[in-house]
Protein backbone atom coordinates (compact mmCIF):
# COMPACT_ATOMS: atom_id res chain seq x y z
CA UNK A 1 0.00 0.00 0.00
CA UNK A 2 1.35 3.61 -0.82
CA UNK A 3 2.20 5.57 2.12
CA UNK A 4 0.01 8.38 0.90
CA UNK A 5 -2.86 6.63 -0.54
CA UNK A 6 -6.04 8.90 -0.17
CA UNK A 7 -7.66 6.29 1.67
CA UNK A 8 -6.70 6.17 5.07
CA UNK A 9 -5.75 2.66 6.95
CA UNK A 10 -7.20 3.30 9.80
CA UNK A 11 -10.97 3.93 10.01
CA UNK A 12 -11.65 7.60 11.34
CA UNK A 13 -15.57 9.14 12.47
CA UNK A 14 -16.77 10.63 9.53
CA UNK A 15 -20.33 11.51 8.66
CA UNK A 16 -21.75 11.48 4.93
CA UNK A 17 -21.94 15.46 5.04
CA UNK A 18 -18.43 15.95 5.94
CA UNK A 19 -17.41 13.44 3.45
CA UNK A 20 -18.62 15.69 0.57
CA UNK A 21 -18.29 19.11 -0.67
CA UNK A 22 -14.83 21.12 -0.93
CA UNK A 23 -11.87 20.80 1.38
CA UNK A 24 -12.68 24.58 2.19
CA UNK A 25 -15.05 26.53 1.82
CA UNK A 26 -14.64 30.75 3.37
CA UNK A 27 -17.24 32.74 3.20
CA UNK A 28 -16.33 36.65 3.78
CA UNK A 29 -13.76 35.26 6.22
CA UNK A 30 -12.25 37.93 8.17
CA UNK A 31 -9.62 37.90 10.91
CA UNK A 32 -8.73 41.05 13.71
CA UNK A 33 -5.77 40.72 15.86
CA UNK A 34 -5.18 43.65 18.05
CA UNK A 35 -7.95 45.59 16.25
CA UNK A 36 -5.90 45.21 13.21
CA UNK A 37 -7.56 43.37 10.49
CA UNK A 38 -5.43 40.98 9.18
CA UNK A 39 -7.98 39.11 6.40
CA UNK A 40 -10.65 41.12 5.30
CA UNK A 41 -13.89 39.24 4.65
CA UNK A 42 -11.73 36.20 1.98
CA UNK A 43 -14.25 34.33 -0.07
CA UNK A 44 -12.59 31.18 -2.13
CA UNK A 45 -13.53 27.43 -2.56
CA UNK A 46 -10.64 24.97 -2.43
CA UNK A 47 -12.09 21.69 -4.33
CA UNK A 48 -10.41 18.26 -2.55
CA UNK A 49 -7.51 16.96 -4.03
CA UNK A 50 -6.38 20.69 -5.23
CA UNK A 51 -2.81 21.59 -4.60
CA UNK A 52 -3.05 25.55 -3.87
CA UNK A 53 0.43 27.63 -3.46
CA UNK A 54 -0.47 30.79 -1.37
CA UNK A 55 1.93 33.65 -1.89
CA UNK A 56 2.03 37.10 -0.95
CA UNK A 57 4.12 39.79 0.95
CA UNK A 58 5.09 39.62 4.53
CA UNK A 59 2.27 40.74 6.91
CA UNK A 60 0.10 40.02 3.69
CA UNK A 61 -1.98 36.96 6.06
CA UNK A 62 -0.79 33.96 4.87
CA UNK A 63 0.22 32.24 8.49
CA UNK A 64 -3.00 33.36 9.87
CA UNK A 65 -5.14 32.14 7.12
CA UNK A 66 -3.22 28.70 7.97
CA UNK A 67 -3.69 29.14 11.53
CA UNK A 68 -7.53 29.63 10.64
CA UNK A 69 -7.69 26.22 8.33
CA UNK A 70 -5.72 24.71 10.86
CA UNK A 71 -8.40 25.47 13.36
CA UNK A 72 -5.58 26.90 15.60
CA UNK A 73 -7.17 30.16 15.69
CA UNK A 74 -11.27 31.68 15.14
CA UNK A 75 -12.21 34.13 12.33
CA UNK A 76 -13.66 37.61 13.53
CA UNK A 77 -16.48 36.82 11.26
CA UNK A 78 -17.53 34.90 8.18
CA UNK A 79 -17.53 31.34 7.99
CA UNK A 80 -15.60 28.53 7.12
CA UNK A 81 -16.35 25.14 6.01
CA UNK A 82 -13.26 22.82 6.15
CA UNK A 83 -13.82 19.29 4.77
CA UNK A 84 -17.87 19.28 5.04
CA UNK A 85 -17.72 20.31 8.11
CA UNK A 86 -18.74 23.82 9.55
CA UNK A 87 -15.46 24.89 11.57
CA UNK A 88 -15.75 24.75 15.38
CA UNK A 89 -12.98 24.74 17.33
CA UNK A 90 -13.37 22.13 19.61
CA UNK A 91 -14.14 20.31 16.97
CA UNK A 92 -11.57 17.41 17.36
CA UNK A 93 -13.03 15.00 14.57
CA UNK A 94 -12.02 17.69 12.04
CA UNK A 95 -8.42 18.15 13.73
CA UNK A 96 -8.10 14.38 13.09
CA UNK A 97 -8.49 15.22 8.98
CA UNK A 98 -6.08 18.10 8.81
CA UNK A 99 -1.85 17.94 9.27
CA UNK A 100 -0.09 21.00 9.28
CA UNK A 101 3.58 21.47 8.75
CA UNK A 102 4.82 24.57 9.79
CA UNK A 103 7.98 26.93 9.49
CA UNK A 104 8.72 25.93 13.14
CA UNK A 105 9.07 21.73 13.40
CA UNK A 106 6.48 21.35 15.85
CA UNK A 107 8.35 18.51 17.62
CA UNK A 108 9.77 17.66 20.90
CA UNK A 109 13.44 18.25 20.63
CA UNK A 110 14.64 16.12 23.91
CA UNK A 111 12.35 13.07 22.47
CA UNK A 112 13.71 10.90 19.46
CA UNK A 113 12.42 10.88 16.06
CA UNK A 114 10.75 7.61 16.89
CA UNK A 115 9.26 8.87 19.82
CA UNK A 116 7.86 11.72 18.60
CA UNK A 117 6.04 10.09 15.80
CA UNK A 118 4.49 7.19 18.14
CA UNK A 119 3.79 10.45 20.77
CA UNK A 120 1.40 12.01 18.05
CA UNK A 121 0.20 8.84 16.18
CA UNK A 122 -1.29 7.67 19.56
CA UNK A 123 -2.74 11.44 20.61
CA UNK A 124 -4.44 10.67 16.96
CA UNK A 125 -5.79 6.94 18.16
CA UNK A 126 -3.55 6.12 14.91
CA UNK A 127 -3.99 2.07 14.53
CA UNK A 128 -0.58 -0.14 13.84
CA UNK A 129 0.94 3.05 15.01
CA UNK A 130 4.83 1.53 15.28
CA UNK A 131 4.46 0.13 12.21
CA UNK A 132 3.00 3.70 10.24
CA UNK A 133 5.81 5.51 12.05
CA UNK A 134 8.57 3.32 10.29
CA UNK A 135 6.79 3.56 6.93
CA UNK A 136 7.22 7.36 7.20
CA UNK A 137 10.76 6.99 8.88
CA UNK A 138 11.51 4.90 5.36
CA UNK A 139 9.61 6.94 3.36
CA UNK A 140 11.14 10.54 4.61
CA UNK A 141 15.14 8.73 4.84
CA UNK A 142 15.33 8.96 8.35
CA UNK A 143 15.15 5.03 9.45
CA UNK A 144 18.56 4.96 10.29
CA UNK A 145 18.01 7.74 12.69
CA UNK A 146 14.90 6.59 14.29
CA UNK A 147 16.16 6.41 17.60
CA UNK A 148 18.43 9.63 17.43
CA UNK A 149 17.03 12.78 19.32
CA UNK A 150 15.50 15.53 17.06
CA UNK A 151 18.13 17.96 18.73
CA UNK A 152 20.69 16.77 17.38
CA UNK A 153 19.35 16.60 13.76
CA UNK A 154 20.41 19.11 10.60
CA UNK A 155 17.43 21.45 9.86
CA UNK A 156 16.69 19.42 6.61
CA UNK A 157 16.70 16.48 8.91
CA UNK A 158 13.80 18.18 11.30
CA UNK A 159 11.92 19.57 8.27
CA UNK A 160 11.52 15.78 6.76
CA UNK A 161 10.83 14.70 10.25
CA UNK A 162 7.74 17.43 10.57
CA UNK A 163 6.55 15.96 7.26
CA UNK A 164 6.27 12.50 8.45
CA UNK A 165 4.77 13.67 11.83
CA UNK A 166 2.03 15.60 10.07
CA UNK A 167 1.40 12.57 7.85
CA UNK A 168 0.86 9.82 10.99
CA UNK A 169 -2.47 10.45 10.96
CA UNK A 170 -2.91 10.46 7.05
CA UNK A 171 -4.69 13.42 7.05
CA UNK A 172 -6.78 15.01 3.69
CA UNK A 173 -5.90 18.46 4.23
CA UNK A 174 -2.41 19.27 4.53
CA UNK A 175 -1.31 22.67 5.17
CA UNK A 176 2.57 23.73 5.11
CA UNK A 177 3.55 27.41 6.52
CA UNK A 178 6.51 27.86 4.32
CA UNK A 179 8.21 24.43 4.50
CA UNK A 180 11.38 25.33 2.35
CA UNK A 181 12.48 28.13 4.83
CA UNK A 182 16.44 27.77 5.82
CA UNK A 183 16.44 24.40 3.47
CA UNK A 184 19.63 23.61 1.72
CA UNK A 185 19.23 22.99 -2.12
CA UNK A 186 19.55 18.86 -1.51
CA UNK A 187 16.15 19.33 0.95
CA UNK A 188 14.34 21.33 -0.80
CA UNK A 189 14.49 19.01 -3.81
CA UNK A 190 13.72 16.02 -1.17
CA UNK A 191 10.79 18.30 0.02
CA UNK A 192 9.50 19.15 -3.50
CA UNK A 193 9.25 15.04 -4.35
CA UNK A 194 7.47 14.49 -1.08
CA UNK A 195 4.72 16.97 -1.68
CA UNK A 196 4.88 16.24 -5.00
CA UNK A 197 3.94 12.88 -4.14
CA UNK A 198 1.13 13.89 -1.99
CA UNK A 199 -0.45 15.90 -4.62
CA UNK A 200 -0.15 12.49 -7.27
CA UNK A 201 -1.97 10.42 -3.90
CA UNK A 202 -5.20 12.88 -4.19
CA UNK A 203 -4.26 15.11 -1.30
CA UNK A 204 -5.95 18.59 -0.32
CA UNK A 205 -2.42 21.17 -0.38
CA UNK A 206 -2.02 24.30 0.71
CA UNK A 207 1.57 25.50 0.58
CA UNK A 208 2.48 29.04 1.81
CA UNK A 209 5.86 29.79 -0.06
CA UNK A 210 8.40 32.75 -1.11
CA UNK A 211 9.57 31.18 -4.13
CA UNK A 212 7.36 31.51 -6.78
CA UNK A 213 8.80 29.79 -9.54
CA UNK A 214 8.75 26.74 -7.19
CA UNK A 215 5.05 27.22 -6.19
CA UNK A 216 4.48 27.39 -9.52
CA UNK A 217 5.79 23.89 -10.17
CA UNK A 218 4.62 22.46 -7.04
CA UNK A 219 0.65 23.21 -6.98
CA UNK A 220 -1.88 23.49 -9.39
CA UNK A 221 -3.82 26.61 -8.55
CA UNK A 222 -1.83 30.18 -7.29
CA UNK A 223 -3.56 32.24 -4.73
CA UNK A 224 -2.16 35.90 -3.99
CA UNK A 225 -2.85 37.32 -1.16
CA UNK A 226 -1.89 40.84 -0.08
CA UNK A 227 -2.90 43.02 2.68
CA UNK A 228 -5.35 40.26 3.44
CA UNK A 229 -7.38 40.30 0.45
CA UNK A 230 -6.71 38.04 -2.40
CA UNK A 231 -5.60 39.83 -5.24
CA UNK A 232 -4.94 36.67 -7.65
CA UNK A 233 -6.21 33.60 -8.00
CA UNK A 234 -5.78 31.32 -11.21
CA UNK A 235 -4.46 28.27 -12.00
CA UNK A 236 -0.90 27.65 -11.35
CA UNK A 237 -0.42 26.50 -15.19
CA UNK A 238 0.25 28.97 -17.64
CA UNK A 239 0.75 31.68 -15.06
CA UNK A 240 3.93 33.62 -15.52
CA UNK A 241 6.27 34.31 -12.93
CA UNK A 242 5.86 38.37 -13.72
CA UNK A 243 2.51 38.35 -13.23
CA UNK A 244 2.27 36.82 -9.70
CA UNK A 245 5.79 38.71 -8.88
CA UNK A 246 3.95 42.22 -9.94
CA UNK A 247 0.73 41.43 -7.48
CA UNK A 248 3.37 40.36 -4.77
CA UNK A 249 5.18 42.84 -4.71
CA UNK A 250 2.78 46.01 -6.11
CA UNK A 251 2.14 48.30 -3.37
CA UNK B 1 -13.69 9.15 29.26
CA UNK B 2 -10.52 6.35 28.19
CA UNK B 3 -9.86 8.12 25.47
CA UNK B 4 -8.89 11.59 27.78
CA UNK B 5 -7.26 9.09 30.74
CA UNK B 6 -5.41 7.80 28.05
CA UNK B 7 -4.34 10.75 26.09
CA UNK B 8 -3.64 11.89 29.89
CA UNK B 9 -1.71 9.32 30.33
CA UNK B 10 0.55 10.32 26.90
CA UNK B 11 0.63 13.60 27.80
CA UNK B 12 1.77 13.36 31.13
CA UNK B 13 4.67 10.35 30.08
CA UNK B 14 6.13 12.45 27.42
CA UNK B 15 6.57 15.35 30.02
CA UNK B 16 8.01 12.85 32.67
CA UNK B 17 9.86 11.24 29.84
CA UNK B 18 11.67 15.18 28.76
CA UNK B 19 12.39 15.32 32.24
CA UNK B 20 14.31 12.04 33.22
CA UNK B 21 16.54 13.22 30.25
CA UNK B 22 17.56 16.37 30.43
CA UNK B 23 16.97 16.58 34.02
CA UNK B 24 16.41 20.42 33.13
CA UNK B 25 13.49 21.23 35.92
CA UNK B 26 14.40 19.14 38.80
CA UNK B 27 18.11 19.92 38.94
CA UNK B 28 17.54 24.02 38.96
CA UNK B 29 14.32 23.93 41.47
CA UNK B 30 16.27 21.69 43.73
CA UNK B 31 19.00 23.24 43.92
CA UNK B 32 16.96 26.34 44.32
CA UNK B 33 14.83 24.79 46.89
CA UNK B 34 17.78 23.78 49.48
CA UNK B 35 19.37 27.25 49.33
CA UNK B 36 15.99 29.29 50.37
CA UNK B 37 16.63 26.68 52.81
CA UNK B 38 20.09 27.33 54.18
CA UNK B 39 19.98 30.76 53.69
CA UNK B 40 16.59 31.68 55.43
CA UNK B 41 17.23 29.36 57.91
CA UNK B 42 20.94 30.88 58.70
CA UNK B 43 19.46 34.24 58.19
CA UNK B 44 16.03 34.27 60.77
CA UNK B 45 18.47 31.99 63.75
CA UNK B 46 17.67 29.52 66.22
CA UNK B 47 14.88 31.75 68.23
CA UNK B 48 12.89 33.09 65.36
CA UNK B 49 12.66 29.01 63.88
CA UNK B 50 11.74 28.14 67.52
CA UNK B 51 8.24 29.95 66.44
CA UNK B 52 5.55 28.22 65.37
CA UNK B 53 4.72 28.73 61.68
CA UNK B 54 8.19 30.00 60.55
CA UNK B 55 9.85 26.74 59.74
CA UNK B 56 6.36 26.23 57.09
CA UNK B 57 6.61 29.72 55.96
CA UNK B 58 9.82 29.08 55.11
CA UNK B 59 9.24 25.92 53.67
CA UNK B 60 6.57 27.63 51.69
CA UNK B 61 8.89 30.09 50.60
CA UNK B 62 11.00 27.19 48.57
CA UNK B 63 7.94 25.32 47.56
CA UNK B 64 6.64 29.40 45.65
CA UNK B 65 9.75 29.48 43.68
CA UNK B 66 10.72 26.22 42.59
CA UNK B 67 7.05 25.98 41.95
CA UNK B 68 6.88 28.98 39.27
CA UNK B 69 10.45 27.48 37.52
CA UNK B 70 8.46 23.89 37.35
CA UNK B 71 5.52 25.92 36.11
CA UNK B 72 7.65 27.85 33.46
CA UNK B 73 9.86 25.00 32.20
CA UNK B 74 7.24 22.44 31.78
CA UNK B 75 5.42 25.38 29.61
CA UNK B 76 8.52 26.01 27.71
CA UNK B 77 9.25 22.66 26.62
CA UNK B 78 5.69 23.67 24.50
CA UNK B 79 6.69 26.64 23.29
CA UNK B 80 9.93 25.16 22.13
CA UNK B 81 9.66 24.81 18.46
CA UNK B 82 6.17 25.33 18.39
CA UNK B 83 5.35 22.07 19.76
CA UNK B 84 2.36 22.96 21.32
CA UNK B 85 0.64 23.92 17.84
CA UNK B 86 0.98 20.66 16.90
CA UNK B 87 -0.53 19.50 20.64
CA UNK B 88 -3.31 22.34 19.98
CA UNK B 89 -3.78 20.57 15.98
CA UNK B 90 -3.91 17.54 17.73
CA UNK B 91 -7.91 16.05 18.73
CA UNK B 92 -7.11 16.84 21.74
CA UNK B 93 -9.57 18.33 24.64
CA UNK B 94 -8.06 21.31 25.79
CA UNK B 95 -9.17 20.20 29.41
CA UNK B 96 -6.56 16.80 28.81
CA UNK B 97 -3.90 19.16 28.18
CA UNK B 98 -4.57 21.12 31.04
CA UNK B 99 -4.66 17.79 33.85
CA UNK B 100 -2.08 16.75 32.28
CA UNK B 101 0.54 19.50 32.61
CA UNK B 102 -1.06 20.05 36.31
CA UNK B 103 -0.31 16.27 37.08
CA UNK B 104 3.17 16.78 35.37
CA UNK B 105 3.86 19.77 37.62
CA UNK B 106 2.53 17.93 40.46
CA UNK B 107 4.71 15.30 40.46
CA UNK B 108 7.79 17.78 39.91
CA UNK B 109 6.95 19.72 42.75
CA UNK B 110 6.25 16.56 44.52
CA UNK B 111 9.99 15.50 43.83
CA UNK B 112 11.04 18.98 45.18
CA UNK B 113 9.22 18.75 48.35
CA UNK B 114 10.44 14.98 49.14
CA UNK B 115 14.01 16.85 49.22
CA UNK B 116 13.55 20.12 50.62
CA UNK B 117 11.09 19.08 53.58
CA UNK B 118 13.84 16.47 55.00
CA UNK B 119 16.48 19.58 54.49
CA UNK B 120 14.58 21.70 56.65
CA UNK B 121 13.89 19.14 59.11
CA UNK B 122 17.48 18.79 59.63
CA UNK B 123 18.64 22.24 59.10
CA UNK B 124 15.62 23.92 60.47
CA UNK B 125 14.96 21.66 63.36
CA UNK B 126 11.54 21.30 62.15
CA UNK B 127 9.42 18.57 64.15
CA UNK B 128 7.45 16.81 62.31
CA UNK B 129 7.12 13.45 64.20
CA UNK B 130 3.76 14.81 66.03
CA UNK B 131 1.82 14.74 63.06
CA UNK B 132 3.81 13.97 59.86
CA UNK B 133 0.80 12.43 57.65
CA UNK B 134 -1.30 16.05 58.69
CA UNK B 135 1.72 17.76 57.48
CA UNK B 136 1.80 15.98 54.09
CA UNK B 137 -1.77 16.04 53.43
CA UNK B 138 -1.65 19.93 54.58
CA UNK B 139 1.28 20.71 52.12
CA UNK B 140 -0.58 18.52 49.98
CA UNK B 141 -3.49 20.34 49.41
CA UNK B 142 -2.17 23.64 48.80
CA UNK B 143 0.48 22.55 46.59
CA UNK B 144 -2.38 21.11 44.09
CA UNK B 145 -4.32 24.62 44.24
CA UNK B 146 -1.14 26.28 43.41
CA UNK B 147 -0.15 23.93 41.01
CA UNK B 148 -3.88 24.51 39.76
CA UNK B 149 -3.06 28.20 39.15
CA UNK B 150 0.24 28.04 38.39
CA UNK B 151 -0.72 25.37 35.21
CA UNK B 152 -2.83 27.70 34.08
CA UNK B 153 -0.74 31.53 34.37
CA UNK B 154 2.43 29.78 33.08
CA UNK B 155 0.40 28.66 29.56
CA UNK B 156 -0.86 32.82 29.75
CA UNK B 157 2.66 34.44 30.27
CA UNK B 158 4.28 31.90 28.08
CA UNK B 159 3.62 33.86 24.53
CA UNK B 160 5.41 36.90 26.19
CA UNK B 161 8.53 38.02 26.95
CA UNK B 162 8.07 38.69 30.53
CA UNK B 163 7.58 35.08 31.58
CA UNK B 164 9.50 34.07 34.86
CA UNK B 165 9.35 37.75 36.23
CA UNK B 166 5.51 38.16 35.26
CA UNK B 167 4.59 34.75 36.61
CA UNK B 168 6.02 34.89 39.91
CA UNK B 169 4.53 38.56 39.97
CA UNK B 170 1.00 37.17 39.01
CA UNK B 171 0.95 33.64 41.36
CA UNK B 172 1.96 35.30 44.55
CA UNK B 173 -0.62 37.01 45.40
CA UNK B 174 -3.23 34.95 44.06
CA UNK B 175 -1.85 31.72 46.04
CA UNK B 176 -1.60 34.36 49.48
CA UNK B 177 -5.05 32.55 51.32
CA UNK B 178 -3.40 28.79 50.20
CA UNK B 179 -0.20 30.11 52.16
CA UNK B 180 -2.12 31.83 54.82
CA UNK B 181 -4.27 29.11 55.50
CA UNK B 182 -2.01 25.87 55.36
CA UNK B 183 0.68 27.83 57.72
CA UNK B 184 -2.06 28.23 60.03
CA UNK B 185 -3.32 24.82 59.62
CA UNK B 186 0.42 23.59 60.07
CA UNK B 187 0.81 25.58 62.92
CA UNK B 188 -2.45 24.18 64.62
CA UNK B 189 -1.22 20.97 63.66
CA UNK B 190 1.19 20.86 65.70
CA UNK B 191 -0.50 22.50 69.12
CA UNK B 192 -2.40 19.92 71.07
CA UNK B 193 -6.37 20.45 71.28
CA UNK B 194 -6.31 22.58 68.00
CA UNK B 195 -9.37 22.13 65.67
CA UNK B 196 -8.51 21.76 62.61
CA UNK B 197 -11.20 20.56 60.56
CA UNK B 198 -12.56 24.11 59.01
CA UNK B 199 -9.42 24.98 58.24
CA UNK B 200 -9.25 21.74 55.80
CA UNK B 201 -12.13 22.65 54.80
CA UNK B 202 -11.39 26.21 53.59
CA UNK B 203 -7.92 24.52 51.83
CA UNK B 204 -10.51 22.24 49.93
CA UNK B 205 -12.82 25.00 48.99
CA UNK B 206 -10.34 27.03 47.64
CA UNK B 207 -8.21 24.25 46.20
CA UNK B 208 -11.78 23.40 43.93
CA UNK B 209 -12.59 27.08 43.22
CA UNK B 210 -8.79 27.75 41.70
CA UNK B 211 -9.37 24.00 40.11
CA UNK B 212 -12.71 24.85 38.15
CA UNK B 213 -11.59 28.41 37.29
CA UNK B 214 -8.03 27.27 35.78
CA UNK B 215 -10.21 24.35 34.03
CA UNK B 216 -12.50 26.55 32.51
CA UNK B 217 -9.88 29.53 31.53
CA UNK B 218 -6.76 27.42 30.22
CA UNK B 219 -8.87 26.94 26.95
CA UNK B 220 -8.68 30.97 26.41
CA UNK B 221 -5.14 31.24 27.26
CA UNK B 222 -4.01 28.47 25.18
CA UNK B 223 -2.81 29.93 21.97
CA UNK B 224 -0.01 28.47 19.52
Amino acid sequence: MSLFAATPDFALPVDAAAASGPAVQATDLAKEIDDRLILRGLNFSIPRGQSVALLGPNGAGKSTLLHLLATLTAPTAGQLTLLGQPVKRSDASLRRRIGMIGHQPMLYRDLTALENLLFFGRLYGVKNVAARAAMLLEQVRLADRANDAVKAFSRGMVQRLAIARALMHDPELILADEPFSGLDIPSIQQLQLLLGSLDAAGKTLIVTNHNIEQSLELCRRVMVLRQGNIVLDQAARGTPVALVMHEVTRT
Amino acid sequence: MNLALTQIGLLLAKDLRIEARTRQTLGLVIVLGLLIVVVLGLGLGPEQLGKGGVATATLWVAYLFGGVLVFEKTMAVERQDGALASLLLAPVDRTVIYLAKLLANLALIGVLALVVTPAAVILLGFDLSAAPLGFVGIMGLGMLGFAAVGTLFAAAVSSTRLQGGLLAMVIFPICLPLVITSTQLTQALFRENQPIGQGIALLVAIDLIYLAVSWIVFELVLEP
